[in-house]
């Protein structure tokens, strides 16, 4: 069975991010601010080469960079 | 002399070592019509091993319905309503935004998602503008 979520190139994670997001969004005012704060994310990478730290980097950013690019090859 | 005694003393131990154990079957034991329901969400637990009578969830394989003594299974859900039939006959529905379902052996029912809502907790003028949004 083909997904709608995997042909268009998201991670099953990423799916369930994204069908939370919209969930959230569509609350009462009073249940949504709650919510909403566990939607955030803001892990930060770098990379060490050399024993210099590299480019401090969001992960989300770099994940959706990253899917985009893989979207549709499979 | 002596072997009809053993055969003697053989004789009276026999009956007390087979006495039939008690076939007796108390309420506890008795099958029960309820299943087990956890629904779990990574921050709050919904339900938590409570007896309910029947819960409907939307599968990837289409809607179902499950009570006591399903065969066990496990499957993908969509974002969609979950009606949980109470005890009390009374039911509850729950907005869930996707994750898993998983039928156990014994009559557990254990529901994973992000996020479940009750649909009180939904606004019709968010779900509007979000819709008109789409388009």
């Amino acid at each position: 069975m083909a997904f709608a979520w995997k042909a268009s190139g998201l991670t099953y994670n990423r799916y369930l991010a994204v069908a939370a997001r919209v969930v959230r969004r569509s609350l009462k005012e009073q249940p949504r601010l709650q919510a909403e704060r566990r939607g955030e994310m803001e892990l930060r990478f770098a990379k060490w080469e050399s024993g210099k730290q590299g480019e401090n980097k969001s992960l989300a950013e770099v994940n959706a960079a990253d899917m985009a690019e893989h979207a549709g090859k499979e | 002399m002596n072997s009809l005694r053993v055969a003697r003393a053989a004789a009276r131990i026999r009956p007390s070592t087979f006495v039939a154990p008690l076939q007796r079957r108390s309420y506890a034991d008795a099958v029960s019509d309820k299943i087990k329901l956890t629904l779990a969400l990574p921050h709050q637990s919904i339900y938590k091993s409570t007896d309910v009578v029947q819960v409907n969830i939307p599968a990837e394989s289409g809607e179902m319905g499950v009570l006591a003594n399903h065969v066990p299974s496990i499957e993908q859900l969509k974002p969609g309503l979950v009606e949980i039939i109470e005890e009390s006959g009374g039911s509850k529905q729950y907005f869930l935004s996707g994750g898993f379902a998983i039928v156990q052996p014994g009559s557990q029912l254990s529901i994973n998602a992000v996020e479940g809502f009750p649909l009180d907790d939904f606004s019709a003028d968010v779900l509007e503008s979000l819709q008109a949004s789409l388009k």
